[in-house]
């Protein structure tokens, strides 16, 4: 046992220091395309690559919507002007429409939530993405985030995938069954917009057509860091970003 | 007051009239004695004992003179007095309950004679317990058992049960005649007062012979290990009206036996049997508590848990025992005081559980704990009531068997006082294992409470429950009052037991377990002066001035060697819990009275619907006892798988065979043996006269060599 | 561990005599045809004589049963059952047509018993009757959400609309095997334990031990088989890598494969070499994270948070490599989508040489580690004839004694140039298992070496073919065993039928023999070990 203990030891501290500076270290998040301006035929070329349909091309500008962005990085291999990147990894956006005293996490909740996680047909990547958020590296309980496995006990309902037809039901029981206030977090482009498998006879589009949905975590899969930003703005701790980017990085702040 | 012996002569009366009239009336009317006389009888046969127990009226009688075997006498001492009060008081719901009960074997079977039997077997206990002359005590012994055999025998279907019983009993009452005769060959008469008188001129090979007679009799009849086995059948069988009349008072009797004899006609003076007595009734607690918690027949785990009971009891009394022969007799008192107070309670919860058990049957004919469930939404007053009753049994404070549990297991403690290092060995073993009695207790009826009457109805019939009439939760409320009532107040019931035993111990317990409230040192002279400071600060004065009777805590000090001290009050404790209960109540009210309550279903996991398959079983429940203690039940289980198609499986049967514990290290090689005995000895019967004739021949020869040589 | 073909194969035979001893056996019912190119035999019969042949190739023969393939074309229905063994014997494709209305196939699944469960989903999709086979139905479609005669998979239904439901039937009952007093069904999920993925089990138990699992997947299920048709090749290439996450790059490279098939489409050898370098990369990243699952469903913390730093390390590395941390987006039909300098591939592996210091030493730790063996040794055995009568693959099988690895017995991508062998263990316990996890790790570096020291130069991204119709099969050795993919393009370019099988699909089949007869306790450790995907499994 105590070989354990040196080992800890000599491993040291590997923690980020988000959200108190940013992080930079290479590989932490794949990026997302960022909007921006062009030649026509150009804006053409690019919002024409994308395989679904997150690229709008706007006369000059190419408008990228982030709930449909799936990492196909057809906007910028294979092309000949390739779209501007962003590799930061603060995406999250708030969404609340209505202001339900139920749905809004007081100060109380800022240092200490309960996050119940649903995979409503998720392909995997979203949930080992949320499974590495309590590793050395990103540590979500420093900052006070809890996985419990009852919704009784959550404050958060963090849901992955399009929201199958058979899965559809036990969401909502879920959601249900967990006590106010609650936010739901949707997590992922598939949780956003049904992802790749869009509307179907048995596939969702997103989470947004069952449950009221408060925070929406763009990417395909979103790093840990995006989680973990998308986490702090349920409970109001960063600002959020915006999901429908037309020029600059998409992290302006929501005036309204 | 009036006179006992006429209170007496009108119970048997009333007895009597019971019967005649039960006979006369038609079948359906019948029941009405059991809702007038015989509740009648049992007020009177309290009225009557309740004289002599708390203000120790006596009663004496003689009857008529039969030459060869003297006079018939009848006495009720204080001993006797408390049995007859326990079994007034056990009579007296019960009857009131069974008339609505046994309506359902109406057309079936004869409700006549059960009307009739019913009130001759309650004379016949009654006289059991006053007979004072062996003659007189076994004519009624051998009435109790048959009426009793004919109670239990009533639906006519299992005639084995009720066979086995009678054998049983039969067998023990023929060691318990030998008993009383070895008792009485030096003495001369046969009443119980001239046997005491020449108790003392006994050998210590007779005292033996007398003790494990004695022992083994009134142990079947009590339901001691290893000679128990016509319990648990003869319980599965018998009619739900008789049941809660059969445990409460007639396991008594052999506990009576018990202690009359070896308290009152042949003091003990040895540890020998009171190390017997205490082994085997660890040994049945035990063995009771461990197949009453695998068991999920309402009635056998009942049965089961009775066993665990007595088992208890037999404990306290052979600690009690076991300090008399070591000169020890105010623990002894405290010993007994245990062991009585334990008998009262399980006679009062025992017969609270079976009526709960017997208005669950009333509707539905399921007793398999697996099959119920969710009774209570049907069945709040049983439910409650049952509760109590199994709050009662586990021994939770505020209720009695938290007292007399609490009590034994003090009790056993106080070996240190003693001097042998292997009897305080045993001592340290009996309280570990009633210490796991306790536990397996808790775990056996959280189970049967939880798995009966809470969660989902798992079969139809469960869903079909119907509360019982006023008639049925009546009793059923009037019981579980009483285990309350025992519980709370303690401090009353214990110079009541104490004052009985006085006579038997000839020393004094109540003021080492009693001590008066705790004022001032001057009414407490055997306590230091900071102890009774320290109480009084705790607030062990309140309720001087109002109440009654010395204190309200219960206290077992150890010696000057060993000064140790427990406490305990359950009436202070009752007072605490019912202020904290209203104080939460208050404080949550204040908390949410603006705040919106919402009610949401069963969190499952998301499953589309939650089934009642999908819920534990009592068998589920109780597994882990059951692997856990695998050495004692030895289950043999087999899997057979079915197949089709060679690898899809239809069908795993998974079949139990166990046989029980008792049965295979006891019966079973004993039966091998006899058989083999048997055996060897049938090579004599082949059959051939001239080899018979020899066999007579030869008995000749010896017996001429005998006499020429004698 | 040795390198040893799987015993129950006979290494003489090859796919001449399978050839020859069919037509002979069933003359005039079986007709056989040989790939030219490659070790494949395609059998067509009756459907009269598939039990016999199917039995035959299985049991006598030793061939691993992959896949069945239905296809719902106008007048016909295709049934192709996919036969796979060692390079020796190769592939056997066996084909039979039915024509409709009939419906009703024999089933093979008393012989086969590795097709029950794709002759289950079979009937729920397509509505087929497989006679004989004593369980059919309630398995893709939940029959207490679905009603009768409703086949997604059939041509005429279309999937773009919202198929209404109806509310869950209120009769519907479990099928309950286990009959003993007091037997019940402890129902885990679909939501269950902390972060999860969704799935459900109804546990047949009387207390302590479990005596039966009767699982229920398919809560995730997406459809991708039938949103696949009609979908171009680009955008079939996304659904294929996004339907499972965790071992994307190998689903798309068995697309990939298969797509190149038809096509004719030549790979060059630098993208073939940086195949395997990613391949392997992915299995090293899957492998880490199996280890990270295993040691967190013990609750050994300390060892799941040093495994849990290796695997975001490798994240890390695959997203600097690659611009994605799961590789999405890197494999196109012809190659790959972007080239990587050596520079990176030399950082590549010398990032994966420390991590293998690290991972010997996590090792030996926690064989020294009783508590934690405590939980793993002699738990969740499945043992080698069952392995081989459920047709296990992957690292369980492997640790169950079936030494079958498809880069070794069907190798694809230059695998056949690469030495490395393929570890076995004998116990089947989850021990075994994790060895396995470590050993593989192991050689998926040592494989990543031997590339980038031999990597070609050239180019990686392809030229444009053409995309022409027909039908072939891509398979890979993903991490958690052998997929399947089954392409036909039709004569529009566009993806008329798409069949996949993953080693999950296969391998949930038989969860059911490590986790029965053990305690409850058990069970998420077992679950654990055996490290299965139920979004590639659900499809």
């Amino acid at each position: 046992m105590s070989n354990w203990v040196f080992k800890g030891l000599r491993t040291g501290i590997k923690t980020t220091s988000y959200p108190d500076r940013e992080e930079t270290a290479p590989g932490v998040s794949p990026g997302l395309p960022r909007g921006g301006g062009f030649t026509e035929y150009e804006a053409n070329l690019i919002a024409s690559s994308c395989p679904n349909e997150a690229l709008r091309q706007e006369g000059h500008k190419v408008i990228v919507d982030y709930r449909r962005c799936i990492h196909s990085f057809r906007c910028v291999r294979g092309i000949q002007t390739p779209i501007n990147w962003q590799s930061d990894y603060e995406w999250a956006t708030s969404v609340s429409k209505d202001d339900d005293p139920n749905r809004r996490l007081g100060k109380a909740f800022a240092h200490s939530a309960h996050i119940l996680v649903v995979d409503s047909g998720d392909c995997g990547a979203c949930l080992n993405e949320i499974k590495q958020l309590n590793n050395p590296f990103y540590n979500m309980h420093r900052l006070g985030f809890f996985i419990t496995p009852t919704p009784r006990d959550a404050d958060i309902l963090m849901v992955v995938g399009p929201v199958t037809v058979h899965m559809r039901l036990p969401l909502l029981k879920a959601y249900n069954a967990m006590p106010t206030p609650k936010r739901v977090i949707a997590v992922g482009a598939c949780a956003l917009s049904g992802g790749t498998f869009g509307p179907s006879f048995i596939s969702g589009a997103g989470v947004s057509d069952v449950l009221p949905v408060d925070v929406e975590i763009p990417g395909n899969p979103p790093p840990p860091l995006a989680i973990l930003h998308g986490l702090l703005v349920a409970v109001g701790r960063r600002p959020s970003a915006l999901l429908i980017s037309t020029e600059g990085t998409g992290k302006e702040v929501k005036t309204s | 007051m009036i006179e006992v012996g006429h209170l007496i002569t009108l119970f048997f009366a009333l007895c009597g009239i019971g019967i005649v009239v039960a006979a006369m009336l038609p079948d359906r009317r019948s029941l009405q004695t059991l809702v007038w006389i015989a509740p009648l009888a049992s007020v009177v046969i309290l009225w009557a004992s309740g004289e002599v127990l708390f203000l120790g009226s006596p009663f004496q009688v003689q009857l008529w003179t039969l030459t060869p075997v003297g006079t018939l006498t009848l006495t009720m001492d204080r001993l006797s007095a408390l049995f007859v009060f326990i079994t007034g008081l056990i009579f007296l719901p019960v009857s009131i309950f069974s008339a609505q009960y046994m309506t359902r074997h109406l057309g079936r079977e004869s409700l006549k004679s059960f009307s009739g039997l019913y009130h001759a077997l309650f004379a016949s206990i009654v006289l059991v317990l006053v007979a004072a002359d062996i003659f007189s005590f076994l004519i009624a012994w051998e009435a109790m058992s048959i009426l009793s055999y004919l109670l239990v025998n009533y639906e006519h279907e299992h005639k084995f049960s009720g066979y086995l019983m009678l054998a049983m009993g039969e067998a023990g009452t023929i060691a318990v005649v030998l008993a009383l005769l070895v008792l009485a060959k030096s003495s001369g008469t046969l009443d119980f007062i001239s046997l005491k008188d020449g108790a003392a001129g006994l050998g210590a090979g007779a005292r033996w012979a007398v003790f494990l007679l004695s022992f083994f009799g009134f142990g079947i009849k009590a339901g001691l290990v290893p000679v128990n086995m016509w319990l648990p059948r003869g319980y599965a069988v018998a009619p739900g009206g008789f049941i809660p009349v059969f445990a409460g008072t007639m396991l008594n009797l052999g506990l009576y036996g018990i202690v009359r004899l070896n308290l009152d006609l042949l003091p003990i003076t040895q540890v020998g049997p009171g190390l017997i007595t205490l082994i085997i009734g660890t040994a049945s607690a035990l063995v009771g508590i461990l197949y009453a918690t695998i068991e999920n027949d309402m009635k056998g785990m009942l049965a089961h848990s009775s066993i665990e009971n007595t088992g208890i009891i037999t404990a306290g009394l052979g600690a009690g025992f076991i300090f008399i022969a070591s000169k020890h007799p105010a623990l002894a008192s405290i010993a007994f005081i245990a062991a009585l107070y334990h008998m009262v309670n399980h006679s009062l919860y025992k017969a609270l559980l079976f009526l709960g058990v017997g208005a669950v049957n009333t509707n539905i004919s399921v007793r398999d704990m697996n099959r119920l469930g969710g009774l209570i939404k049907k069945m709040p007053w049983t439910g409650l009531f049952f509760l109590i009753g199994a709050l009662s049994i586990s021994a939770m404070p505020p209720f009695n068997g938290f007292v007399s549990e609490w009590l034994t297991l003090q009790t056993l403690l106080r070996s240190a006082e003693l001097q042998s290092t292997a009897i305080k060995i045993v001592f340290a073993l009996s309280g570990a294992g009633l210490a796991l009695t306790a536990a397996l207790a808790v775990t056996c009826f959280v189970k049967a409470f939880a798995m009966s009457f809470l969660g989902m109805f798992r079969s139809k019939e469960a869903e079909q429950a119907v509360e019982v009439s006023g008639s049925m939760t009546v009793p059923m409320g009037a019981l579980a009052i009483l285990c309350l009532v025992l519980g709370v107040l303690p401090t009353y019931v214990i110079p009541v037991l104490d004052q009985t035993l006085m006579p038997l111990t000839h020393a004094s317990a109540v003021d080492a377990l009693v001590p008066p409230f705790f004022t001032t040192s001057s009414e407490n002279p055997q306590l230091p002066t900071e102890f009774v400071s320290e109480f009084h600060d705790l607030g062990a004065q309140v309720g001087r001035s109002v109440l009654p009777g010395r204190g309200l805590v219960v206290l077992h000090r150890g010696s000057t060697r060993n000064p140790v001290v427990f406490a305990m009050s359950t009436s202070y404790t009752l007072v605490v819990l019912l202020l904290l209960l209203g104080l939460s109540y208050v404080i949550i009210h204040w908390l949410t009275y603006a705040r919106t309550v919402t009610r949401r279903t069963r969190w499952d996991g998301g499953v589309r619907r939650l089934l009642p398959e999908m819920t534990y079983t009592a068998t589920g429940f109780s597994n882990p006892v059951r692997v856990i203690f695998e050495a004692v039940f030895r289950p043999s289980a087999r899997d057979t798988k079915e197949t089709v198609a060679a690898h899809f499986r239809t069908a795993i049967r998974r079949t139990y065979k166990e046989v029980h514990v008792v049965d295979r290290l006891i019966f079973g090689p004993f039966t091998a043996a006899l058989r083999r005995v048997a055996r060897s000895l049938a090579i004599m019967h082949h059959g051939r006269i001239n080899a018979y004739v020899t066999y007579v021949l030869l008995t000749l020869l010896v017996f001429l060599v005998i006499a020429r040589f004698l | 561990m040795e390198l040893s073909l799987d015993k129950s194969i006979s290494s003489t035979t090859n796919l001449m005599t399978v050839s020859k001893i069919a037509e002979e056996r069933w003359p005039g019912r079986v007709r056989s045809r040989l790939d030219p190119k490659r070790p494949l035999c395609y059998l067509e019969c009756n459907s009269s004589e598939i039990q016999a042949v199917c039995n035959w190739l299985f049991n006598e023969l030793g061939y691993a049963f992959a896949s069945l393939v239905v296809e719902d074309t106008p007048s016909q229905w295709l049934l192709r059952y996919l036969f796979y063994s060692d390079p020796n014997a190769g592939q056997v494709h066996v084909l039979i047509r039915l024509d409709k209305p009939q419906l009703t196939v024999p089933s093979i699944s008393a012989h086969v018993y590795a097709a029950d469960w794709h002759e289950r989903e079979a009937e729920d999709l397509f509505g087929l009757e497989f006679e004989g086979h004593p369980r059919l139905g309630d398995f893709v479609l939940h029959n207490d959400e679905w009603q009768e005669g409703v086949n997604p998979m059939r041509k005429d239904f279309d999937a773009r609309k919202p198929y209404t439901h109806r509310e869950p039937d209120p009769n519907w009952r479990p099928l309950r095997i286990v009959q003993a007093p007091g037997s019940f069904l402890m129902p885990i999920g679909p939501i269950y334990s902390g972060a999860t993925e969704s799935t459900h089990f109804l546990l047949e138990t009387v207390g302590e031990d479990v005596i039966r699992v009767i699982p229920r997947p398919f809560y995730k299920y997406r459809g991708i088989e039938k949103i696949a048709e009609g979908q171009s090749v680009e955008r079939m290439l996304l659904l294929s890598e996004r339907f499972s996450g965790t071992s994307a790059f190998a689903h798309s490279l068995a697309f990939c494969q298969a797509v190149e098939e038809i096509c004719k489409a030549v790979v060059p050898a630098r993208a073939r070499a940086l195949r395997i370098l990613l391949a392997e990369l992915e299995r090293l990243r899957h492998h880490v994270g199996a280890i990270r699952e295993i040691c967190d469903s013990t609750g050994l913390v300390v060892a799941t948070s040093q495994t849990a730093i290796l695997e975001e390390e490798l994240l890390r590395l695959c997203c600097n490599f690659t611009g994605h941390r799961y590789l999405f987006g890197v494999n196109i039909p012809g190659g790959l989508s972007r080239d990587f300098s050596e520079e990176a591939c030399r950082e590549v592996t010398g990032y994966t040489n420390a991590l293998l210091e690290r991972l010997h030493e996590l090792e030996e730790m926690l064989r020294f580690s009783s508590s934690f063996l405590d939980r793993l040794e002699e738990v969740g055995i499945i043992s080698y004839d069952n392995a081989l009568n459920y047709c296990l693959v992957g690292p369980i099988a492997r640790a169950s004694g079936i030494t079958r690895d498809l880069r070794k017995s069907q190798p694809y991508s230059g695998y056949d140039a690469i030495k490395f062998s393929v570890p076995y263990e004998q116990e089947g316990d989850g021990y075994a298992r994790l060895r396995i996890l470590f050993a593989e790790s192991e050689q998926s570096v040592r494989i990543i070496d031997q590339v980038v020291a031999a990597l070609p130069s050239g180019a990686v991204i392809p030229k444009m073919f053409e995309i022409a119709p027909g039908e072939a099969l891509g398979w890979v050795e993903a991490p958690r065993g052998a997929a399947f993919h089954w392409v036909r393009i039709g004569e529009d370019g566009l993806i008329a039928r798409y069949r996949i099988t993953t080693p999950s699909f296969t391998n949930w089949h038989g969860f059911r023999l490590a986790a029965e007869s053990f305690a409850f306790q058990d069970f998420p450790i077992i679950m654990a070990s055996l490290g299965l995907s139920v979004a590639e499994c659900d499809r």
